[in-house]
């Protein structure tokens, strides 16, 4: 194991491009490590397709785990919904996620389909900070979201959860 | 598709993404904007899985009712997560309200706390953050003192009702039964009875540690082995025997967290017992006079160390957790009786097990036996040697509160028929009426809960008594105080002296400082007999001072 974390794998883009990087940094993927400690010793030398993943967002991608290589590894317990979460997100992470919004979308779906749950929970944070204290309508305009309720609808769901404007 | 690529936004985020940024947001922000943004996210906003996370998360305490530990193990989509959550809000917005409208007006101060009372421990949370208003707050401490009066209140009920369903037979766990003596002294501290319970699972985690063997062992060496844990770690036991009536020594919950873990010989049994339980032994307390012991059954079919029971004794185990952790010979238990004169036809009724009812009495008379010794000596907390009361709070009003709790035990579990029975549990009605009115009139409700129905005979002279002690003390907290101007005129002409200006006494020499007045002597005729007032060159008539 020691001796293989100097070594680098090739993962290939969707649109055809090859990014060779160290291995440590690919495997904050899980999905990656996973595959890699499946295939074994073999593996490193073959490339790794990434097909839902294109060029510029793997690079961005790759960039966010080579800063993070040294983190520790998130504890694996499935009961993370007994803490409670907070929006705060460090300084670096921050200045990462100043993008457009296209690419935070795209950094999503590309951390959550590669398992790399650290960067899915900034960007899922990220997009929370853009919908905190919104209105509906804001958030609609905000996102491009179509209102597909009846008027009705909507009152009732207003009734409903009116309670909770008291505080 | 443009150019072979999707035009992503937030709408195509699968539905597990989205949810994931939910539980991000404040249940505020998901029930008033992202629920009405469209279709979609309503349903992502009702998800029974986000509900669960902010009912975990936002509230600790559940009243037992939601057996919620059981809702949160069980299968997500069994239990309406929202609703609940809504009922845990609403709960919370009413309890902040009717605690303000108690701190703003003296009226139906009674009232108002059983309305609180009847959330039971879903006001919990919320009393407790007004427990711990913040200093810079305007009523900080008149806010802290209501807070924590209703949660007192509210322990109070909830141990009352482990007590009443004891006494109804239902069984109730060993750590439930004496942690009820700790809800009435406990305030807004850690170690109540769910509490006390996970302090036992933190136990027998540790002590799986220490000791991976044991399920290997027989059920004798277990139970040493549960001893010796205990012993080891100092969690039984009195370090001085000089302290054995203190009052701490009482409760269990205290004797689980506190650094010295101080306990009397019965709750050191409990301890052990509690423990052993959790482990799978048969472990009971024996009430012997004077020393509970604790008792350990062998399983079913094999003696205690595991052997076939026909070539072996099937008789049970003698442990003294209090003192050691060694096995104690039942000759020895059986030498101690007969010391005290007990005749051996009657041995076996003293080394039998005890129920959990007579063992949450003898406590309560453990703490009576502690109160009188007490106040015997006059109050003195200094004075080494005597009991010490060292519980959560102010120590004089936890007397009162630990006191109050020994009656109630006594009138829920003792014989109610037998009326020559000496504690016959009628002779405690008139000694909680007495607290009740002067020191907990919001216990009101508990009273017309436990004390009333014995009474639904309205031709008995205690009937009668019962329902105008409520009456009275009702009464009183609906009437409107009345106000007592004290700038008059005739305060002006006659008090020269303003509360807090000290003085030395002309006669008598001691400085002191002024902590009130009246016009004229206010105090009662005995008072102005006994110290000579009329005597004085201007008699009762001139103005008085209180002084400090």
């Amino acid at each position: 194991m020691s001796t293989e974390k100097a070594s680098t794998i090739t993962l290939t883009s969707n649109d055809g491009v090859s990014i060779e990087v160290d291995r440590q940094v690919a495997e904050r993927s899980m999905l990656i490590k996973n595959m890699m400690e499946d295939l074994g010793e073999g593996a490193t030398a073959t490339a790794v397709p990434i097909p839902n993943v294109n060029e510029s967002v793997l690079k961005k991608v790759i960039e966010w785990c080579e800063h993070h290589k040294n983190d520790p590894q998130p504890a694996q317990d499935d009961d993370s919904d007994s803490r409670k979460k907070t929006t705060d997100i460090e300084e670096w992470d921050q200045k990462f996620m100043q993008v457009d919004q296209e690419m935070l979308f795209e950094i999503i779906l590309a951390s959550n389909y590669l398992d790399i749950k650290p960067l899915l929970d900034v960007g899922c944070k990220t997009v929370a900070n853009m919908i905190k204290g919104k209105s509906p309508e804001e958030i609609r305009k905000t996102f491009n979201i179509t209102n597909d309720f009846t008027p009705e609808e909507e009152e009732q769901i207003r009734r409903e959860n009116e309670w909770a404007e008291d505080r | 598709m443009v150019d072979g690529r999707r035009p992503v936004h937030l709408n195509a985020l699968p539905d597990e993404v989205l949810q994931h940024i939910l539980f991000y947001l404040s249940p505020r922000d998901t029930l008033l904007n992202v629920q009405l943004v469209s279709k979609r996210f309503n349903r992502l906003g009702s998800e029974p899985l986000l509900w669960r996370y902010h009912c975990r998360v936002q509230f600790q305490y559940w009243d037992s009712k939601h057996r919620i530990k059981h809702k949160f193990l069980g299968n997500v989509g069994d239990v309406d997560w929202k609703t609940l959550y809504t009922h845990r809000r609403k709960v919370d917005a009413q309890t902040t309200e009717i605690l303000n409208s108690i701190l703003e007006d003296q009226v139906n101060r009674i009232k108002k706390s059983n309305l609180i009372g009847e959330f039971g421990y879903d006001a919990k949370d919320t009393l407790l953050r007004h427990c711990h208003t913040s200093e810079a707050a305007e009523d900080v401490l008149a806010r802290r003192y209501y807070a924590t009066a209703v949660l007192d209140h509210v322990h109070r009920s909830e141990a009352l009702g482990e007590w009443a369903k004891l006494a109804k037979g239902e069984s109730v766990p060993l750590e439930r039964a004496l942690g009820s003596f700790d809800l009435f002294v406990l305030h807004d501290h850690y170690g109540d009875l769910l509490e006390i319970c996970d302090l036992f699972d933190e136990l027998v985690k540790r002590l799986r540690i220490e000791r991976p063997d044991l399920d290997q062992l027989s059920t004798r060496k277990k139970a040493i082995a549960v001893a010796s844990f205990l012993r080891t770690h100092n969690l039984t036991g009195l370090d001085s025997e000089l302290a054995y009536r203190d009052l701490q020594n009482n409760y269990i919950g205290i004797a689980l967290q506190d650094r010295e873990h101080p306990s009397l010989p019965l709750i050191s049994v409990a301890i052990f017992c509690i423990l052993a339980r959790r482990l799978g032994l048969d472990a009971r307390c024996c009430g012997m006079p004077n020393h509970v012991h604790a008792m350990i059954f062998p399983n079913p079919f094999e003696t205690l160390d595991g052997r076939d029971p026909n070539t072996g004794d099937l008789g049970p185990m003698y442990l003294d957790p209090y003192r050691s952790d060694l096995e104690v010979p039942t000759a020895h238990l059986r030498e101690t009786l007969a010391s005290w004169g007990i005749r051996s036809v009657d041995f076996a009724r003293f080394i039998a097990d005890s129920s959990t009812a007579s063992l949450v009495l003898r406590t309560s008379r453990n703490i009576l036996a502690t109160v009188h010794e007490f106040r015997g000596q006059g109050g003195n907390m200094e004075n080494t040697g005597h009991p010490t009361i060292r519980l959560y709070a102010n120590p004089f009003a936890d007397m009162d509160n630990a006191f109050y709790s020994a009656l109630w035990a006594n009138f829920l579990l003792s014989n109610p028929v037998s009326r020559s029975d000496p504690h016959n549990q009628r002779q405690f009605i008139p000694l909680i009426l007495e607290r009740f009115e002067r020191l907990y009139p919001m216990d009101a409700s508990l009273i017309e809960q436990y004390i009333c129905p014995l009474f639904n005979n309205p031709s008995n002279a205690e009937h009668w008594e019962l329902h105008e002690a409520l009456r009275v003390v009702r009464a009183a907290d609906q009437s409107p105080r009345q106000l007592k101007p004290r700038d008059t005129r005739a305060a002006r002409e006659r008090v020269k002296y303003k509360v807090g200006q000290v003085f030395r006494h002309k006669r008598y020499n001691y400085t002191a400082v002024i902590t009130g007045w009246d016009i004229e002597c206010g105090m009662n005729s005995d008072w102005i007999a006994h110290n000579n007032v009329d005597s004085l060159s201007r008699g009762r008539y001139q103005s008085f001072y209180h002084a400090l």
